[in-house]
Formats: C-alpha cells, structure tokens, sequence
C-alpha cells in the first residue's frame, strides 16, 4: 500500500519538508502496516489524528487528537524512559502515538513563556494512577528535544530506591552508598539521548578518578561519560561530576536544560536497601538520589524543571494518596516549592472517542460487540474513562 | 297486668344490654373532656379510641387488620393519657410550685451570655424495689471557650489539655464526670475541674519555651521553608538590591502566602490546588 500517496490524498495541508522527512525515515518500518487508514472516511481520520508533529505547534484545536512521534525521535529521546506497555503498543502498532491533552498543553505554553535568565522553574504533575503523568511528561520531553534542550531523564526514580542488591560504599564519600549498574545504564541512555551535546561541552575542573586516571578541564564531557561507562567502581561519581557540570554551564545560555525526573517522590520518600549494618538507608545516603535532589534545588538558571509522581512504585505510601503533599511528604514539599502543580485526570468524553477510534484504527479491537454502540458504552462503564485501564482491557478483545 | 310489668322490665334490659354491647364510641360527644377517657396510662382500649387505626402485617386480601382484638395495638405502648390537653392540665396543676422565668432573658443568646456554663443532668423515676439509679449521679457540664477570659497561649493550652473534649465547630468544652457516688460531688468535681483547667492555661512552664514548629496547632507562614524559599527564588530572581520586606510586600507574595496557608491549615484540595497553581505561575511571571 502506498502510503505517502495516501497521506498527501488526506492530509493536504502537509508541508513538503514534512512529508518528505515522514517518507525517509518511516519507509522501511511501516511497509509492513496494513491498509487500515480508512479513506472512506478522511473525517473520522482527522478527528482522532493530526499530522502536526512538532509539539511547539500543537494547540487547543488539537486537543483529544494523535500525534505521531517519528520513530528517529523514539529510538533517541526515550532509550528508556516511556511506560512498558506504551513501547509494546509501539512494537505492535509500529509507531508511537501520543494524545494530546491539556495538562501537557498548558506545561508546554508556561515553558515559552517563560524565562530563562531566571532561576529553572519547577513543575509537577499529580494525578490518580494511570491518568498519563508519564505520557505527558514525554510528550512535554519531546517538545524540548525538537527545540534543541538538552534532555536529563531519569525515567523511574523508584528503580533507584529498590530492587538493588549491588549497592556498595562509596570511595568518594564513606557515609554514602553506590549503585554501580543502576548509574552506568542511566549514563548509557543519557549518551543516546544527548550525544550531538557531549562532544561541544567541556569540563570545568580535574576529576581524580585514581592515581593513575583523571579528567583533566577542558575535556568535552562525553569523555567524562565515557569514563563511568568503562570503570563501573566510579559510574555513581561519574554521574554526580556530569550533574554539577551541566547545572554551571546551563547559565551560560548555549543550551537549554531540561531535567525531567518520573517518580519525583523516590527522592524524599523512604528505601528498601539495607546499609551493611543491616539498617534500612536513608535516601540522601545514595550517591545517585543525593546528587539528583542537588538538581532540584532551583539555584541555577537556564532550563526547567519538569517532574511526575509516582504512587505505582511509591514505597510505604497508601494506594489513595496521589496529591502532591501526600506523595512527596513534608520534606520534599518543602523542598520542591515553589513549583507549578498540574492535574492529569481520565479521559473526558472527546479524548474517550478519540482513543476509541483510534484504537479502531489499528484493528486493535478484535471482538465484534466493540465495534457497537453498547459495547463502547460497556468499555465506558468498565474503564470509567481511565487511560491505563482502559489499554490494558482493549488488549483482550 | 304481668305484661304491663315486664315491658318495662324488658326495656330496662335492653337498655342496660345497649350500654353493654354499643362500644363507647358511639356514645362519645365530639367536644368531650378526652382527659377523662384516659386519665392514666392505659393499654389501647379499641372501644374508647374512636379513630379507625389498623395495624398489622396486611392480611390476604391485602390490608391490615383493623382495632378489635388487634393485639400488636395492645402491645404497643401509648400515649393517649398525653395529649396536649391533658399537658395542659398537669402544667396547670404544677405551676403553683414554679417561679416565673425571668423576663429580660428571652433569647438563648442572652441566656449563654449571662449564663455560659450549662449543667445537664439526668433524674430516673421507676417503680421498682429501689428508688435509687446509678445513671443519676453524672453530671454534664457544657462551656463555650469565648466566655473565659483567655489570651491567645491560654486558649491554645486549654485545648491541648482538653483534648477531645473540646468542639471546635461550636466552641465548647464538655466535661463529664461520674466518677462519684453523689449527684452534688460529681457537679463540685466538674467545677473544680474547670477552675483548674483555667488556671493552669495561663500558667507558663519552663518547658513551654521549647515548643518547636511540629508542635504548632496552625501553620505559620513567618520564618517557614516556604518564606525561605520565596524569598531566595525572588532574591535571585531580582538580584539582592531589595530589602527582604520589600520582597515579601509584594502582592504575588501575599496571594502565594495565602495559597500555601490555606493549603497546609485545610488540607489539598483540587480547589486549594488550583488557587497554589495561579500564584506560583504568577510568582514565576507566567
């Protein structure tokens, strides 16, 4: 099926470069899609769809509709950062979707507004589980990776809390604890994500790794990276050295930054890795969470910060807190204000059709009760509108 | 000559058969004295209730069986011996051992005004082998805290003291004491009680001085993390040629600081949430 052809039949006000751009880079991959695009109906197509990709453009009219991020995009911004089932749904639908809702909307508008000269602005978005705090995240990350910020994503905070038996002392600071593997896959993705940035920055001092290695000033900052990538005893340094770098030089105005961190909460909440005299550690006690609450602090100008909760993988958090004090706790509230709450709530009834559709679209709703009125009423009353219920029920039918 | 006498003889008989067997009801003047149907508390008479009451669970033809021979009527107790009529007559019959209410206290504002504190008690007549119930002897005694006179440390260490035994929506403090045998020990207990809790709260310990913010009962804008905060962001933001006071004057301040109290004192709500939104956004000028 010849898919350019189609688009340019649909979509008209396309523009060339686009479309040109769109053929490129998405020929090989979406040989395989089968001819669903329902060019009987070029309506319904635009409304559940829009062919605006770059998220600077999207606006209230597209509010409710799919935007598709092109696969190069994907493989490079989100090397680990969007939710498991979304990347199955890209694996499967051989692209990767995104609605846009309003809560993304309005953090991308404060983020052209705003100023950078000033101290980085801090934004959180709350909402029950499920609700699309981690897609809105990544569709705001989009927006700032088209507009050439440099992209500090940490993806789960929480992987840094738990589930980690290979924590060590550290060598720089006794008192505190390493988590070797967790900082050189961070440091790995990191690398996908902003390579064309680490070969222009330099270091600003001398790092002592050992006696006999060093980074020495001057040294383009992909040289650090390289460093925790290689020596897995010094990847947790590494990690807090190339931190501290980025906070100095994004007041320079060269770049932008944007530190993105999902499950914000993980930084004041409690852990479950055990200290070598069997006590339960204290957050501020890994080198990785101490470094990162060091970028919270609004004290360096030049970018923003953009942060989700997390109740799924909150530890000792009852499951019906999801507002942003009950979650971050009387300490990192303190810490993390001011900051710019933003709700993200269930699907009203456009962004619901919308989904619907689109999932129709796919062929993703195999069962043929789903095709009629009642059984999307069935699927309303059953998901209540929310996103990630409402996925993860499509994908048995 | 024998019928001439047994006619009235039988007239007699059925008149005497008509008082018998005709309910009273029937005989009933509408504008009786009811007081003299029931004087006392009896059981459900169906003959002297003229009032078509039925009650019951419905029989087969579907409605519920009617007064004569109703038993569940007769189990229930009544209160037939207490119409407004008969209320009348008793209050008529007391008011020669009453004193008259005072004329200047008509209104129960005036009342808590001249008289704050309010002592409830609990009298218990039965017929019984022993006149005496040991329920009589609590005593209730009700305050309102805006009738003490009490500085702004007293009050806040009276509720402390008090725990849950002071309202907050109505402001009262309640103490109820039962601890005595005696009806007259329990009422001296609970006034020694609140002369005590008076006086202690305006008492300062050495101990009083420590008192440290996780303590305070409301949330304090002055000298919090929040204020530091604001003030560091604006500092930075405007460079250090402001004063702090001049910073903190500011209106988005002001509206902040409301925002953030409101939010710490009543609890997050979507409302609170959104009013914190609109100042932050205008604290950061978006």
């Amino acid at each position: 099926m010849n898919l350019p052809k189609l688009c340019s039949r649909l979509l008209p006000t396309v523009a060339p470069k686009l479309r040109h751009r769109r053929i490129q880079t998405t020929g090989h991959q979406l040989e395989g899609v089968a001819p669903e695009l329902s060019f009987s109906e070029p309506n319904l197509v635009s409304v559940f769809r829009t062919s605006e990709e770059d998220p600077a453009l999207h606006s209230e009219t597209h509010l409710g509709q799919y935007y598709e991020i092109p696969p190069g995009h994907v493989q490079q911004l989100f090397p680990h950062g969007l939710p498991r089932r979304f990347q199955l749904q890209i694996k499967t639908f051989n692209e990767a979707c995104v609605m846009v809702r309003p809560p993304s909307l309005e953090l991308i508008s404060c983020l052209k507004r705003a100023d950078y000269s000033k101290p980085a602005q801090r934004y959180v978005l709350y909402g029950h589980c499920g609700t699309g705090k981690t897609m809105s995240l990544c569709h705001v990350l989009h927006y700032c990776y088209n507009q050439g910020w440099l992209i500090l994503h940490v993806p789960n905070a929480h992987l840094w809390v738990k589930n980690c038996t290979d924590h060590v002392e550290s060598s720089y600071n006794p008192s505190r604890y390493d988590q070797p593997k967790q900082a050189m896959e961070w440091l790995k993705n990191f690398k996908i994500t902003n390579d064309h940035f680490l070969s222009k920055l330099k270091t600003t001092r001398r790092y002592v790794w050992t006696k006999r290695e060093a980074t020495e000033e001057g040294q383009p900052l992909g040289e650090l990276v390289d460093q925790g990538l290689n020596r897995l005893k010094n990847s947790s340094d590494v990690v807090g050295a190339l931190l501290r770098e980025l906070k100095l030089q994004a007041a320079g105005g060269t770049f932008k930054l944007a530190v993105a961190v999902d499950g914000v909460n993980a930084l004041w909440g409690k852990t479950v890795l055990r200290k070598m005299n069997r006590e339960m550690c204290e957050p501020e006690e890994l080198t990785l969470i101490y470094n990162l609450r060091k970028m919270m602090k609004n004290d360096w100008c030049g970018g923003a910060i953009l942060t989700a909760l997390s109740r799924t993988d909150a530890l000792f958090k009852p499951l019906s807190a999801y507002r942003p004090s009950e979650l971050l706790g009387e300490e990192g509230f303190d810490k993390m204000e001011p900051f710019v709450p933003l709700q993200t709530t269930s699907y009203n009834e456009k962004e619901f059709e919308s989904c619907y559709l689109y999932y129709l679209d796919r062929n993703w709703l195999q069962h043929s009760h789903s095709l009629s009125e009642e059984g999307k009423k069935e699927l309303v009353f059953l998901s209540n509108r929310n996103p990630s219920v409402l996925e993860q029920l499509c994908s048995f039918i | 000559m024998a019928a001439s006498i047994y006619l009235p003889m039988l007239e007699y008989f059925m008149y005497y058969l008509y008082q018998a067997v005709v309910p009273r009801t029937v005989k009933m003047a509408e504008d009786q004295d009811w007081t003299a149907v029931y004087p006392t508390a009896a059981s459900f008479k169906p003959s002297a209730v003229p009032l078509p009451i039925r009650m019951g669970y419905p029989l087969k033809g579907g409605v519920s069986p009617d007064k004569q021979g109703n038993l569940e009527l007769i189990k229930i107790p009544n209160f037939l011996h207490l119409t407004p009529a008969a209320i009348k007559k008793h209050c008529e019959a007391l008011k020669p051992f009453l004193t008259e209410w005072p004329s200047a206290l008509d209104s129960d504002e005036k009342c808590t005004e001249h008289f704050p504190i309010q002592v409830q008690t609990k009298d218990f007549v039965s017929s019984g082998a022993s006149l005496r119930n040991p329920n009589a002897r609590i005593v209730t005694m009700k305050v309102p805290l805006s009738s003490l006179n009490l500085d702004d440390h007293a009050r806040k260490k009276i509720i402390k003291l008090a725990k849950e035994r002071y309202c907050e929506e109505t402001d009262t403090l309640t103490l109820v004491t039962d601890s005595c045998p005696l009806k007259q020990q329990n009422y001296d207990h609970a006034m020694y009680l609140l002369t005590v809790l008076y006086h202690e709260s305006w008492k300062m310990e050495a101990w009083e001085e420590d008192k440290a913010r996780e303590d305070m009962e409301e949330y304090e804008w002055q000298d919090s993390p929040s204020q530091r905060n604001v003030v560091e962001l604006l500092e930075r933001t405007k460079g250090t040629e402001e004063r702090k006071k001049d910073l903190l004057s500011q209106p988005e301040v002001q509206e902040y600081k409301d925002a953030i109290v409101i939010m710490k004192n009543h609890g997050e709500t979507e409302e609170n949430l959104l009013r914190y939104k609109e100042a932050v956004k205008k604290l950061y000028n978006i």
